[in-house]
């Protein structure tokens, strides 16, 4: 790859101005605070393809335009007397790198991405966005970006992506709906004010059933790194949980919910499962195409005492669904909840267990045509692999889907100063058994790390279950 | 008249995709008639915007047109009733 000279792209876009930040921006503005300053740890990198007869002009165009039509990307995080606010500049510059290369220009944009993802964004002075072209053959083919997760989430970047070709070829698109600023008033007036009220009251009633802690046994010497990743791409549990889910009158994301709640229960020795679901919070037709973060947490309480795991799945449909409704609120409100609920209990409560469905429409599009009545037979196309080591994450466990539409794609992230590594791999294959044999049969829950092959935690002499919370003796 | 109503709302929440008269024709869940999520919850929206009142997830859970149409009319009536001057059957 030949860096040849950096074009600079002058955008001047509707309106600037400032506004509180929006609850989904707040949201990732606390995780970022939870980090040393310069972890890149929410950078996103992406890559778009140049499909065509475009050149480089048209391409910096289709860029200009992007910048132009969501202030989201020319958006700074700015801290005042009030808070930190969102400050969208009206005008401005973006340097956008040209590099040549001799063959695989997607996979230069891939690594160009990656590269310009290894920085923290200076929130306040920097623009969430950075940018390269990657040219081959005498014109443009890729284009290399790294943004920040404030700029944006999944459902931003697909549909940045949906936009892409349009702006490519000049096409005129309509304005969004609504973007940040925006969103800010909204979220100042009375209906988000009521629908922030009744996500607290789900948040509060939630609170009460939830284990104080997933976690409360003695913790072990972490690995190196301490949280690791691993993922798994397979047929048998796409078809399972699809056959699951008619069958309970459910969602393959519940079913997933149900499946990962019911793991973690019976590797941790628990009946109550709680887990937060990561709440797109995108069902509103006024935000579809508002690129900003919007994701914020809903909280997923369920009992797994007494029953099959097609019970669990039916009751926890309903319960999914209540949590996705309740997602989106006014986060200092939820954690004055957390708080009172907290002091109330005499401990913290740790919700660090979470779940992620990131497939767009929520379901698999294209899953090639195969036997549905026997998963089993199609567990030898399974794969695992092992993802990623990292240093800090704020999460003991956490469960999610991946993007394929043609097979499931699923990965599970522990945090090894509570669970060996391998257990992340273990629940892999463990959810695609639960999947498979619940398919085949009843399986009750009680049996489920049995049927599983997960071994659960064991504690010390000396550690008791008072209501679904293990204590040591010593505390009470 | 709820049911076709709420059909007709299931139809558009779903963007076209499920057609209100096969909800209506059809004694299967919601779910399995392939109303992810996403489109329940812009289901629950649009009824709440319609009718103006609040319908409750955290109780049993709503996953067929007919529990639907029973629990809105038990707080349609409910309102009505509540109401000064109000009486079943404004509607």
């Amino acid at each position: 790859m030949t860096p040849l000279t950096p074009e600079t792209v002058e955008f001047a876009g509707a309106r600037g101005g400032e506004a509180p930040l929006t609850w989904g921006q707040r949201m990732i503005w606390s995780s970022t605070r939870w980090l040393p300053d310069g972890d890149p740890y929410f950078n996103l990198s992406w890559t778009l393809p140049v499909a065509g007869a475009v050149d480089l002009p048209a391409v910096l165009r289709a860029l200009r335009r992007l910048i132009e039509r969501h202030e989201t990307l020319r958006t700074a995080y700015v801290k005042t007397g009030e808070g930190t606010v969102q400050r969208v500049a009206c005008a401005g510059r973006l340097t956008v790198g040209v590099y040549e290369t001799a063959s695989r220009p997607m996979s230069a944009a891939t690594t160009l991405a990656a590269e310009l993802a290894a920085t923290a964004f200076d929130y306040a002075r920097e623009l969430p966005v950075r940018c390269a072209v990657v040219i081959s053959g005498g014109r443009p083919r890729a284009v290399a970006l790294a943004l920040s997760h404030l700029a944006v989430d999944g459902w931003s970047l697909n549909l940045l992506a949906t936009e892409w070709p349009r702006l490519l070829t000049g096409d005129d698109l309509p304005a969004p709906g609504r973007q940040p600023l925006d969103q800010a008033a909204y979220e100042s007036g009375d209906e988000a004010a009521a629908r922030s009220a009744r996500a607290v009251r789900h948040w509060r009633a939630g609170l009460a059933r939830a284990p104080r802690s997933m976690f409360d046994f003695p913790g072990r010497e972490p690995e190196e790194p301490r949280f690791v990743r691993y993922g798994m791409r397979s047929l048998a549990t796409a078809v399972a949980a699809e056959t699951l889910a008619a069958r309970c009158s459910a969602t393959t994301a519940s079913v997933l919910t149900v499946a990962s709640a019911a793991l973690l229960a019976a590797v941790t020795g628990h009946r109550t499962a709680a887990l937060q679901l990561i709440v797109s919070n995108r069902h509103d037709p006024c935000v579809r195409d508002m690129a900003a973060p919007a994701a914020l947490d809903g909280l997923f309480v369920l009992d797994l005492a007494d029953g099959t795991f097609a019970d669990a799945v039916r009751r926890g449909h309903g319960q999914a669904m209540a949590a996705y409704r309740n997602g989106h609120y006014d986060l200092s409100a939820v954690d004055a909840v957390r708080a009172e609920a907290a002091r109330e209990r005499g401990a913290d409560l740790d919700l660090d267990a979470f779940f992620n469905d990131v497939r767009p429409d929520g379901r698999w599009r294209d899953l090639p045509p195969v036997d549905r009545g026997d998963p089993a037979a199609l567990r030898e196309r399974t794969r695992t692999f092992f993802v990623g080591g990292y240093p800090k994450v704020k999460a003991h466990v956490f469960f999610a889907t991946g993007p394929a539409s043609a097979t499931c794609e699923f990965f599970v992230l522990v945090d090894t100063a509570f669970l060996p590594g391998e257990t992340a791999e273990r629940m892999l294959l463990g959810l695609e058994t639960l999947l498979v044999r619940a398919v085949a049969e009843e399986v009750p829950l009680d049996r489920v790390a049995e049927v599983c092959g997960l071994a659960p935690v064991r504690r010390p002499a000396g550690w008791t279950r008072v209501g679904d919370d293990w204590i040591e003796n010593t505390e009470r | 008249m709820l049911r076709e109503r709420l059909a007709e709302l299931v139809s558009r929440a779903s963007g076209g995709e499920l057609a209100a008269a096969d909800v209506l024709a059809s004694d299967r869940s919601l779910p399995a008639l392939g109303v992810t999520s996403l489109v329940y919850l812009r289901l629950i929206d649009a009824i709440e915007v319609e009718f103006g009142c609040d319908v409750d997830l955290d109780g049993p859970f709503l996953d067929t047109l007919d529990g639907l149409a029973d629990h809105l009319a038990n707080r349609l009536a409910g309102r009505l009733a509540d109401a000064p001057g109000g009486r079943a059957g404004d509607r």
